[in-house]
């Protein structure tokens, strides 16, 4: 898990059946002083965050098949907490 | 799962029994600048990837690919694939703070 901040969303219609109607952000990583540290990442976001919100951020696709309740998902980010400060 | 550009395609004269029906596609990461829209942005240094399609995603597509043991879900049995084609952008609404 690592902490991101919430730049966008997409929308995508073409896509694996699992990921439909699901919200879908762009987070940022964050390295441990706040900054941006490498590429944007796609992850559903049950918990709907807000703008710029700063999330925890999950990589593990277990996690995300059991949310989407899918065991043949590819997906493997999800959004598993909204960070308070 | 991952932002990257459709620059080609790969296609198999000898393939793995598994990947019947399935394409390869050519897909570079793509930068912030070129998330936010940047036409023109230079390609950031990174792999270029060969990305196991099913959606049909063609050259010029925007598309979310994943990679590691999680590529391998879709499939019935044990299929030798590290990235795949999960979602074909439609649309990109990008702005990070400008700090």
């Amino acid at each position: 898990m690592q902490l991101a901040r919430i730049d966008g969303n997409i929308v995508s219609t073409i896509s694996h059946s699992s990921l439909q109607g699901w919200r879908t952000v762009i987070c940022q990583p964050l390295d441990s002083d706040g900054k941006d540290e490498g590429l944007p990442v796609l992850a559903i976001d049950p918990l709907g965050a807000g703008m710029h919100q700063s999330v925890i951020l999950s990589t593990d696709g277990s996690t995300t098949r059991e949310v989407v309740k899918d065991k043949n998902s590819p997906l493997r980010n999800i959004i598993i907490g909204i960070a308070d400060t | 799962m991952k932002l990257g550009k459709v620059i080609g395609n790969v296609t198999l004269s000898e393939q793995d029994p598994a990947y019947q029906g399935a394409r390869f596609l050519v897909v570079h990461p793509m930068s912030r600048e070129q998330i936010g829209g940047a036409e023109d942005a230079p390609m950031i240094k990174a792999n270029t990837l060969v990305v196991y399609d099913d959606l049909g995603a063609g050259v010029g597509h925007i598309i979310g690919y994943v990679e590691g043991a999680e590529a391998t879900a879709p499939f019935p049995q044990p299929t030798p694939v590290d990235a795949i084609n999960a979602a074909i952008m439609d649309e990109i609404f990008y702005n990070p703070p400008s700090v």
